[in-house]
């Protein structure tokens, strides 16, 4: 519904950033454990570069990059991998999300943990860039999704 | 060196506060508390919270304003002056009885980095000295976050998801007749019509018209 903005010069900077914003979303999404960040940041991130293109360039270019049904679908799909990495350790008698619980053969405790730590950051960011996109897509859109 | 920088910046703070409320032009008020919440990143930097800096910077300084201007897209750009003005001066005595309650307050409160802080006294030296045999993970604010708290952050992405699927449920537009959809009326009560005759004209420019469904 915004569509394309007039300026050529705002569509084609916006359309060099959006994928070096989704490239840094991902870092910090995958760098939480050692730097600043982590699911919720680097989901916005994520979902910011997913945005921009929507702001900015023509509509349907837009939509068939990042298409409205990822929204809802990404904040499912996030929600549910969390809950399903937090049920995973009651399958072998641990406590809800003790991800040291699970026995990985050749892998300690604390390296099981480390991982499982990766998956909720992925979950998180998931979720929250889904439900970023859902936001600004029921704002913009007059029928969708 | 570092406690005028705060002093500068909770200064800042406050201006920029007090212009968007003051200000005329709602597209300005957002471009006021965008860069509110980038000097609040700043802040929190200063303090060395730089996760909630991070957070802070992202969400505040960049996608509300991007909700913001969108929402300003689909109603209206100026604000409705206040009938009565009288009544702001009534709520002054109350607010700077509460801004002294609140400063009283902060007289009572430790010194930042004190390591007596009963806020470092519990739980939390666990975490700090066990964080990385636990799960390898140096950054102990993840580990807190996505091990020790897993829980809560499971709660909280539960309410952002919740709370999408809400705004989704309330703001979208579902025509159930079909033939209704190419002339669906833009229900906006105060609407600004030219803006709404520019949106129009944008996508009959043929950059737009309707994506794919």
């Amino acid at each position: 519904m915004i569509g394309a903005y007039p300026s050529v010069v705002v569509r084609v900077v916006c359309a060099l950033l959006s994928p070096f914003i989704l490239m840094f979303g991902l870092y910090v999404v995958a760098h939480g454990h050692y730097g600043p960040g982590g699911g919720f940041a680097g989901g916005v991130f994520i979902a910011v570069g997913a945005i921009l293109p929507r702001l900015t360039l023509p509509e349907e270019l837009a939509y068939r990059l990042v298409p409205p049904a990822v929204g809802p679908l990404a904040g499912g799909v996030g929600l549910l991998l969390f809950l399903l990495v937090g049920t995973l350790p009651l399958l072998v008698g641990g406590a809800f999300l003790d991800y040291g619980a699970v026995e990985i053969a050749g892998m300690e405790a604390s390296r099981v943990r480390y991982l499982g730590i990766l998956v909720v950051e992925a979950a998180v960011g998931l979720a929250v860039f889904g439900a970023m996109v859902l936001i600004v897509d029921v704002l913009t859109g007059k029928d969708r999704p | 060196m570092i406690i005028p920088l705060d002093l500068v910046l909770f200064l800042v703070l406050i201006v920029t506060a007090v212009l968007a409320l003051v200000v005329k032009d709602l597209l300005a008020a957002v471009a006021l508390l965008a860069s509110y919440s980038l000097f609040a990143a700043l802040l929190f930097a200063g303090v060395l919270a730089v996760d909630v800096a991070l957070v802070e910077a992202a969400l505040g300084a960049g996608l509300t304003g991007v909700l913001f201007v969108i929402a300003i897209l689909a109603t209206t750009r100026h604000s409705s002056p206040r009938p009565d003005t009288r009544r702001r001066w009534a709520v002054l005595p109350l607010i700077v009885a509460f801004l002294g309650l609140m400063l009283f307050a902060s007289t009572g409160l430790p010194d930042r980095g004190d390591p007596d802080a009963p806020a470092h006294q519990g739980v939390s030296q666990t975490y700090l000295t066990d964080s990385f045999t636990d799960t390898e993970t140096p950054n102990v604010v993840t580990s807190l976050l996505a091990d020790y708290r897993s829980m809560d952050t499971l709660g909280e992405t539960m309410v952002i998801v919740t709370a999408a699927l809400a705004a989704a449920l309330v703001l979208v537009r579902r025509v159930d007749d079909p033939s209704d959809r190419t002339d669906d009326p833009r229900d906006t009560p105060g609407g600004d019509a030219d803006l709404d005759r520019d949106l129009d004209r944008t996508d009959e420019d043929g950059y737009g018209g309707r994506g794919p469904r």
